[in-house]
């Protein structure tokens, strides 16, 4: 009967360019696509943004 | 005692005797306080549903304004309060140019159309000099949302009270029509703001995306205002990689990129990849292929890119990913994210499908940029 209020949470989405690893995050103020971020955890690689995207959740 | 249980409503109501005078009241008060009173019942009635839309307009304009107030304050730290410049700005119009004799006319709206936005990218740099272009880009963008909200209201407001002061029921009909489609447009306006103020990328940021990451490693070249292309060798072919500057807010000058590009070095075909407004019923995030030149906007841009592509002889394919207003403007789906694969994969089929090696393409990536580098 009443409708819940969604609310979007954001996502970044930082994968290495040379061995495919990815790690699912909570966006940060200043990220944004294809940006190096830190070393990746499975080879000596830079992880690279590669999504920023919304998920909603129900409230 | 009265007994509730043995009323005779025929006899009450005399519905069994045509001659009662309150059965005759009864149907014909009605009958006449509709024919005189009828379209001012109406108008009572719409009234108060545009109202509480007008209301909500009213919300979404105040807090628009306050919110890039605020940005503007802590981002920017001018040295004056910059409130009432702000507003001063909310209130400006553009007059578009005569159409009466058409020819020449899309020059026209161009010069006066980047005439405001030089104005207002000058007239906010100038609060705070200092202030990087990044930044400069999100409050131009936050300064348009406000205006366009602060304008929608007053139109809206306008046609309102019009009819109100008329008691013309007819002139509230229209209002009455399009103001679904105007809270829906305006509350996908308002809601837009966090995602330009913390830089994240939107639905339509989707073409950019895609051609963004296909420049990643290559070398970036500014070709027009706020534009950047990138040149890649696949297949043995020659690819020109085209997108605004990111990841500021900007959807660049891609008319002027492409006059440029197609002037030193003509390519054989152009590809353009860009949101599309879905329609009702179509799912959200699917993409579809075409031909002609994917590209919103007031059609300065589209008319130029048709123009060369013409005179060169150059055949335009597009590719685009439907979406609502909602989404386009919003924080990027991730729906719409996860189809940026997808669209390259079907990109360099239609690059494998339409040319041959030797040839060089022309990739573009339509929409706004922010939060999408290159």
């Amino acid at each position: 009967m009443f409708s819940k209020e969604k609310i979007t949470i954001a996502y970044t989405i930082e994968k290495c360019p040379s061995c495919s690893f990815e790690k699912k995050r909570n966006f940060k103020e200043g990220d944004y696509l294809f940006a190096n971020t830190i070393k990746c955890n499975s080879c000596e690689g830079t992880m690279q943004i590669e999504k920023i995207f919304g998920e909603s959740i129900e409230d | 005692m009265v007994d509730l249980t043995n009323i005779d409503f025929d006899q009450l109501f005399g519905f069994g005797d045509d001659s009662n005078p309150l059965m005759m009241l009864i149907w014909i008060l009605p009958i006449i306080l509709f024919i005189f009173y009828g379209q001012r019942i109406q108008l009572q009635v719409t009234s108060g549903e545009i109202k509480k839309g007008i209301k909500k307009l009213d919300l979404y304009r105040t807090e628009a304004r306050k919110e890039l107030i605020e940005y503007v304050k802590t981002s920017m730290n001018p040295k004056e309060d910059p409130t009432k410049r702000l507003d001063r700005f909310l209130d400006y119009f553009t007059i578009m140019p005569v159409d009466m004799d058409p020819n020449g006319i899309v020059d026209k709206v161009r010069h006066t159309v980047r005439a405001r936005e030089d104005f207002s990218r000058n007239h906010v740099k100038s609060l705070s000099p200092s202030t990087n272009e990044i930044e400069l880009s999100k409050i131009t963008t936050l300064l348009e949302i406000a205006t366009s909200l602060h304008m929608i209201y007053k139109i809206i407001n306008h046609m309102y009270l019009t009819a109100k002061k008329q008691n013309n029921y007819p002139l509230i009909l229209p209002l009455q029509m399009i103001l679904p489609f105007i809270m829906e447009e305006a509350e996908a306006i308002s809601k837009a703001i966090p995602a330009f103020k913390l830089g994240q990328p939107v639905g339509d940021g989707i073409g950019p995306m895609v051609v963004g990451k296909m420049m990643v490693d290559t070398k970036k070249e500014t070709v027009a205002f706020q534009t950047v292309v990138g040149e890649k060798e696949y297949d043995e072919r020659k690819l020109f990689l085209l997108k605004a500057e990111g990841p500021g807010s900007s959807v660049g000058r891609p008319g002027d990129a492409v006059e440029k590009i197609v002037s030193k070095n003509k390519p054989d075909i152009i590809i353009m990849v860009d949101a599309a407004l879905k329609m009702e019923g179509e799912d959200s995030a699917i993409t579809a292929q075409g031909f002609g030149a994917a590209i919103g906007g007031i059609g300065t841009e589209r008319f130029v890119i048709e123009d060369i592509a013409t005179k060169n002889d150059i055949p335009i394919f597009a590719i685009v990913i439907k979406q609502s207003i909602k989404e386009a403007i919003n924080l990027m789906t991730k729906d719409i994210a996860n189809q940026a694969d997808n669209v390259r994969s079907q990109v360099y089929e239609m690059i494998h499908e339409n040319t041959k090696p030797g040839q060089s393409i022309l990739l573009i990536g339509v929409g706004n940029t922010i939060g999408v580098s290159q």
